[in-house]
């Protein structure tokens, strides 16, 4: 499976972080989104004519939508993180998928502005991005109150990969996540997902490993 | 705010490959500038009310200055030479102070927390003593004998090894290191950061390389830099104060530091201190 | 560096969202603060910048008992006493190397800003629980007057949200913004406690846009 990537593209990141959560192995085709402008070159926009990465291909299937990713590795592994168990279920996850494209063109606007100084409404993305982190902050304190840790239950599914990078990486496009403590806590939930990946921007928990002893080789400390 | 005595320097305006007819504006210490490239291909810069700057092309960049540099850019004579491969990284803007941005790129012993499993790993997180003088003849800062253990050096290394470095600053925002080439043992690869101001608390950043590598693709090399610099922005947004202060007594700096603190020294010394925070705060 | 121990108690944060092993940012009329809880359950409060080189500590991380920054990774016990520089293994960091401290004292399931020579306890809230925190871009005053209920202590406001009593703490923040860590009753059921946060939200977008349309 390949997938044509940009270690910066947030987009990318959750297929790869699908990928390593269910322990799917990805042939990775670096894109020279910037400084080089490769994904709307001839042979990028003969893939895919929007001009957008990533771009996933498997045999004769390519997808262009990180969305329909997800979905396509969930459904080769495990159910689990397909989020669809009920119809209630099923639809919510189709709410947080959808929800996620406004993350992209909020959070990741203002990020592109700010970061790569690409042209844009800066404040406006900006406004943008903050409704929707309060739209997200409100869902989880509910989801909290029903006792679940995730979006749409009380584990993990695709509806949190497809959120997780925009939002995590918010503070890149100057919007910062001080005001909501529960998307702290449930970014801290996936990050401290068994095989959980990094991207640029998004730091390891360093306190999963324990604090290394120094001057006392084999000895307890 | 004054621009003192970094007003006769030379800085990174642009790629010099990206620099065409159309033009392109941007920021110089507050004061707005246009740059485009003339019909005759030569790269013309100038202020908003029409003064033309000085220009000069060198290290893949277009450089210019507010004031009359009175030097000629600095060199980096390994760059020049034959089978490097030349990697234009691109611009990323950081929220931060242009000096911070260089003083972060001088430092070492951040690696095993901010670049975890590629410049450095918990437990290997000692730094050994090296070596730091300002060279007066040429006016840098130099920090040599620099040895650290990296689990992926570069987009080349197979595995952890001791790396070598050296680090030299030539002018206030711009920094080249040196370090074992994994591909050449004994040359020596060139990284470098150059520092374009565009307020005291806000810099463009345009990372730029000299390698000995002929296996690794372009564009690999790119998103490897850019890799190891984007986990360096979200710490140099975070710092407090923004400026980078040049009182002694506002950070403590231990002996892994010595080269901030010659680079800090430096600073003052010549009255470079846009970006700087001079009283404590 | 001296305790920075200057302001009366004033609420910061909710217990439930400061687990073991974690931190958050904190903002204080003294400035920026991390707010932390060891693997042992300690709360512990510092100022939100490292001595070091300055990076804001509520970016680090909690291991064991003390709090360690991402730059560098130097940590810092609970007194604010620089525990470990990993940069020089064999060093025994300097007694000078602190971060300055504050004290918090916990009281049912609120955490509060505490002065070190002042003995007096948080108010509590018989009958309430909390329910969530949230910040809102703009001031006490106007949170009051929208809500529409009656003061009941410095910062503390009760109404009604959505048919029930609640309980507002208020702390001022940085530029005119607040932050609500609102209250809800202890025997408030799934629905009425989502019910009340909803119409926090409601609360919340009348103050900002200066409707004064009741949430209740
Ligand atoms: N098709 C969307 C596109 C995601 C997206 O916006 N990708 C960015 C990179 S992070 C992109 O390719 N943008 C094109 C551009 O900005 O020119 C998806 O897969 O979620
Ligand atoms: S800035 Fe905190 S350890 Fe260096
Ligand atoms: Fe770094």
């Amino acid at each position: 499976m390949k997938l044509y990537d940009y270690i910066l593209s947030p987009s990318c990141y959750k297929v790869r972080l699908l990928a390593a959560l269910l322990g799917i192995p990805l042939e990775l085709r670096a894109v020279d989104f910037h400084p080089g402008g490769e994904h709307r070159t001839p042979a990028l926009l003969a893939l895919n004519p929007a001009g957008s990465i990533p771009i996933l291909e498997d045999d004769d299937l390519r997808l262009t939508e990180s969305a329909a990713m997800l979905v396509y590795l969930a459904s080769l592994k495990s159910s689990d993180w397909l989020g669809r168990d009920t119809a209630a279920e099923a639809a919510r996850t189709e709410q947080w998928l959808s929800f996620a494209q406004r993350l992209t063109a909020s959070l990741g606007g203002a990020r592109l502005c700010e970061m790569l100084l690409r042209p844009g409404d800066l404040a406006a993305l900006q406004a943008a991005g903050i409704a929707a982190l309060r739209e997200l902050e409100a869902a989880l304190v509910e989801q909290r109150l029903r006792g679940e840790r995730f979006l749409v239950a009380d584990r993990p599914t695709i509806a949190d990969i497809a959120c997780f990078p925009y939002v995590a990486l918010a503070p890149d496009g100057s919007v910062s996540l001080d005001p909501y403590p529960s998307i702290r806590l449930w970014l801290r939930a996936v990050r401290a997902l068994p095989g959980f990946i990094e991207m640029p921007g998004i730091h390891r928990l360093h306190e999963l490993k324990p604090e290394p002893v120094h001057g006392a080789e084999g000895e307890p400390a | 705010m004054t621009i003192g005595a970094m007003r006769d320097e030379w800085y990174p305006v642009g790629l010099r490959s990206k620099v065409d007819a159309n033009g392109q504006q941007t920021l110089l210490m507050g004061e707005p500038i246009r740059l485009h490239e003339s019909e005759g291909g030569e790269i013309v810069v100038e202020t908003a009310d029409g003064r033309r700057l000085p220009v000069v092309i060198g290290h893949g960049h277009v450089w210019t200055s507010l004031g009359q540099p009175d030097k000629p850019l600095f060199a980096i004579p390994e760059a020049d030479q034959p089978g490097r491969r030349l990697v234009e990284v691109g611009v990323v803007r950081v929220r931060c102070s242009p000096l911070r941005a260089v003083e972060n790129f001088l430092d070492i012993a951040h690696f095993p927390f901010v670049h975890t499993d590629i410049l450095g790993a918990e437990p290997h997180t000692e730094v050994e003593r090296y070596e730091v003088e300002i060279r007066e003849h040429e006016d840098e800062v130099w920090a040599t004998k620099v040895k650290f253990y990296q689990p992926q050096a570069a987009k080349s290394a197979a595995g952890g090894i001791t790396t070598d470095y050296m680090y030299r600053v030539p002018a206030p925002t711009c920094s080249v290191l040196y370090k074992t080439c994994p591909a050449r043992p004994g040359e020596w690869d060139v990284i470098t950061l150059f520092v374009q101001p565009l307020t005291e608390e806000l810099c463009d950043v345009w990372p730029w390389m000299a390698l000995y590598d002929d296996v690794t693709p372009m564009t690999d090399l790119i998103h490897f830099q850019q890799m190891i610099f984007l986990q360096d922005r979200s710490i140099l947004e975070n710092q407090i104060p923004r400026r980078l202060p040049l009182d002694p007594g506002m950070e403590i700096p231990t002996r892994a530091d010595l080269t901030s603190v010659a680079y800090r020294r430096w600073l003052k010394r010549h009255n470079y201190t846009y970006g700087a925070q001079l009283v404590a705060q | 560096m001296p305790s920075t121990d200057a302001a009366p108690l004033t609420p910061l944060a909710l217990s439930e969202d400061l687990p073991p092993a974690t931190v958050m940012p904190i903002w204080t009329p003294e400035g920026p603060m991390a707010l932390w809880r060891s693997v042992g359950g300690t709360l512990s409060l510092a100022a939100d910048r490292c001595p070091h080189r300055g990076m804001r500590l509520s970016h680090g991380f909690v291991r064991g008992e003390a709090l360690s920054c991402i730059y560098h990774g130097w940590s810092y016990d609970q007194g604010g006493r620089c525990l470990r520089i990993p940069a020089h293994p064999d060093l025994e960091p300097p007694a000078s190397i602190r971060v300055a401290t504050g004290s918090v004292l916990e009281a049912g399931g609120v955490i509060w800003r505490a002065r070190a020579d002042d003995p007096s306890l948080p108010p509590d809230f018989p009958g309430f629980v909390p329910l969530r925190s949230l910040s809102f871009a703009v001031s006490r005053d106007v949170i009051s007057r929208t809500l529409g209920g009656e003061s009941a202590g410095p910062g503390i406001l009760k109404g009604t949200l959505a048919g029930s009593a609640v309980i507002l703490l208020c702390a001022e923040q940085a530029e005119g913004t607040s932050l609500i860590h609102l209250l809800a009753p202890a025997d408030a059921t799934l629905d009425q406690r989502i019910a009340v946060s909803r119409a926090a939200e409601t609360l919340r977008r009348a103050a900002e846009t200066g409707t004064t349309e009741a949430a209740a």
